[in-house]
């Protein structure tokens, strides 16, 4: 039994679901940070979406510095 | 005979019409109750869509995340792996991003009316007649003795007369309701608040902002940060400054049924917190010289002059 994602398959999630959740906290409305019924926080969205971005890039130096 | 069959028709005539009476009651009450009914569907039904959770959307997708995890170790399949992570991953980000406190728009002028009632009364008791005068504090960081550290709370002087004379320094530092010379009170103004939380969110005391910076830093803390309006537009002159707000949250202050003269003297809390600011950046006085409102509220104009003391 272990784990079937390698660092590059975590890598491209991770560049996958920051992109997403970037462009999703710049598109949400700053005005009612509504969507729709659902109410969200946009500041935390945005902070999780570079957080994700900045675990993209961890993985990648992590590629760079020991690629095997 | 003939009297007689028309006392007989009269009476049909009076059955007919207490039949009709009784059949147009009947289906009212009818239609009132299916109403009604309608009613209270429909409250239901705003209910359900206002308040959505989102811990109950994130629950069960952190639970399905877990379980597809598990089992992608036991079966080591990448798919399998791939779903529980991204499930995971949203189940914890529709908790994390919930946020910790919203309150209703409409909550925020319902806690501002008595406020504004109750300065109403006063100046009506008092039979004031003047102009509410933004009075500039000093800077946080100056040093001034005990006996003039009043003078580092912002307030607003409303007059009893139209005169933009100012009370000596010694009697607006003593922290005084009234003041005698020129006769007038002074209140914490309502956008007192509003104003302090700009100042936290830009990290800066508004004496440090010039007032050719204003057009542009307020608009992003108003529209983007604390979201009280859909936009704002500022142009700042020499001695007045017109700002346009659309969409304001404050906007029912200025409903037929709300509006007060307090509302207009010193506008609502977030015209008062830009008066505030203005006050601050210029270290002029601030009064509000147009306030007026769009009959749909969308849109609220305010000019303020700013004059020396």
């Amino acid at each position: 039994m272990q784990f079937p994602l390698s660092l590059s398959d975590i890598s491209l999630w991770l560049a996958f679901t920051a992109i997403i959740l970037l462009v999703t906290s710049e598109l949400i409305s700053p005005y009612s940070e509504q969507f729709g019924d659902f109410v969200i926080e946009k500041t935390r969205l945005r902070f999780v979406a570079l957080f994700l971005g900045a675990a993209f890039m961890v993985t990648v130096l992590m590629r760079i510095i020991a690629p095997f | 005979m003939s009297f007689k069959k028309s006392k007989n028709s009269e009476k049909n005539q009076k059955e007919t019409a207490n039949k009709n009476e009784h059949t147009t009651l009947k289906y009212l009450i009818e239609s009132l109750q299916a109403v009604q009914k309608e009613n209270e569907l429909l409250k239901v039904q705003l209910l359900k869509t206002r308040q959505i959770p989102s811990g109950r959307i994130g629950f069960p997708l952190l639970i399905i995340g877990a379980l597809a995890l598990i089992w992608s170790i036991v079966a080591t399949s990448t798919i399998l792996a791939f779903i529980g992570i991204g499930l995971t991953f949203w189940g914890a980000l529709f908790f994390f991003i919930r946020p910790i406190r919203f309150v209703r728009g409409t909550l925020l002028d319902s806690t501002a009316i008595a406020s504004y009632t109750t300065i109403d009364r006063i100046i009506d008791n008092l039979g004031y007649k003047g102009k509410a005068l933004y009075v500039p504090p000093y800077p946080k960081d100056v040093y001034l003795p005990e006996y003039l550290k009043g003078l580092k709370e912002m307030v607003v002087l409303i007059s009893a007369e139209e005169t933009t004379e100012m009370p000596t320094i010694e009697e607006m530092a003593k922290k005084q309701f009234m003041v005698e010379n020129p006769k007038g009170i002074c209140i914490i103004p309502p956008g007192f608040g509003i104003m302090s939380m700009f100042e936290k969110e830009l990290r800066t005391d508004f004496a440090k902002i010039t007032p050719e910076n204003l057009p542009d830093t307020l608009p992003k803390l108003i529209i983007t940060n604390l979201e009280l309006a859909r936009n704002i537009e500022i142009n700042h002159e020499k001695n007045l400054t017109h700002v346009k707000i659309e969409e304001s949250v404050y906007k029912d202050l200025y409903s037929p049924e709300h509006r007060s003269r307090s509302v207009q003297l010193l506008g609502c809390p977030l015209a008062s917190a830009i008066a505030c600011a203005l006050s601050k950046s210029t270290g002029k006085l601030v009064t509000i010289t147009k306030n007026t409102a769009s009959p749909d509220l969308k849109t609220i104009e305010l000019s303020y002059q700013t004059m020396e003391a």
